[in-house]
């Protein structure tokens, strides 16, 4: 679709400037063919503008795309840890509040839940890594549908390019793998 | 992408003028009358840049854009007739 736009610019200005530089315009026929060449100038031009729009307005979309799973992802991420935040202040509250309970037993199970918290920051870690894996995963995907292949999905999306290709290759499988079959 | 659409179509107004001058070579008439038309468009085209607000608001465009077609509208046709006379 460039190749062709970038043709049909080349021989716009071509046909546009060619005839008249090249063919005399005392000559019958030589004016009938700079007409001629000036109307196609006219049309390649008017051609080529429309694809290269065509091309421009996909390029701004794809962009729009990119961004809207981009948030997406984030806004997950941070519903995630608001709602953990929140059930861990009302357990905390709720423990606090709570009558008839001693002192010491409190502090046991506040102690509870702060070892679960220190458990919960490495899940949070894991979670976050899936996130990431998720959110390339979406890029392979909607590139899958938009018939890329898996080459240029890893050097384009996961970025490994020469060397580090073979292990581009182990990780789309494991993306695949992961969330492909779900 | 852009810039290689507005090129294009900047190409293809440039061409567009240099047609209207062929036409005006072909014949004492066609002459007379694409020497109207290009007054005509003169006098609009100075129109258009006095009241460019008015205009803008008109069209429901901005004015920076309004004047940037003027100008390149103004270009399109001296370099097309340009092309056309120094060929």
């Amino acid at each position: 679709m460039q190749l062709k736009m970038w043709v049909l610019t080349g021989a716009a200005v071509v046909l546009w400037l060619a005839p008249l530089v090249a063919l005399d315009k005392r000559i019958g026929w030589h004016k009938s063919m700079q007409g001629l060449s000036l109307c196609a100038a006219i049309a390649s031009a008017i051609g080529g503008g429309n694809i290269a729009r065509k091309l421009a307005d996909e390029a701004e979309i794809e962009a729009l795309k990119l961004r809207a799973i981009k948030a997406d992802v984030e806004d997950e991420i941070a519903t995630e840890v608001y709602v953990s935040q929140a059930q861990r202040q009302q357990e905390v509250e709720e423990i606090l509040a709570s009558p008839g309970v001693g002192v010491e037993e409190a502090r046991e199970r506040l102690e509870v839940i702060y070892s679960n918290d220190l458990q919960s920051s490495a899940i949070t870690t894991t979670s976050e890594a899936d996130a990431r894996d998720l959110e390339l995963w979406w890029k392979v995907s909607a590139a899958e549908v938009e018939g890329k292949s898996p080459t240029w999905i890893i050097e384009n999306i996961l970025n490994m390019k020469g060397r580090k290709f073979t292990e581009g290759k182990a990780r789309l499988a494991d993306l695949q793998k992961k969330f492909g079959e779900s | 992408m852009r810039a290689a659409s507005l090129t294009n179509y900047f190409v293809a107004g440039c061409a567009a003028s240099s047609l209207l001058g062929w036409i005006a070579s072909l014949h004492p008439m066609s002459f007379r009358a694409i020497a109207f038309l290009a007054a005509a468009s003169f006098i609009l085209w100075g129109l258009c840049w006095l009241l460019d607000f008015s205009v803008s608001s008109w069209l429901k465009i901005p004015v920076a854009t309004l004047q940037a077609l003027l100008v390149a509208v103004l270009a399109m046709g001296i370099i097309g007739a340009g092309v056309l006379l120094c060929s």
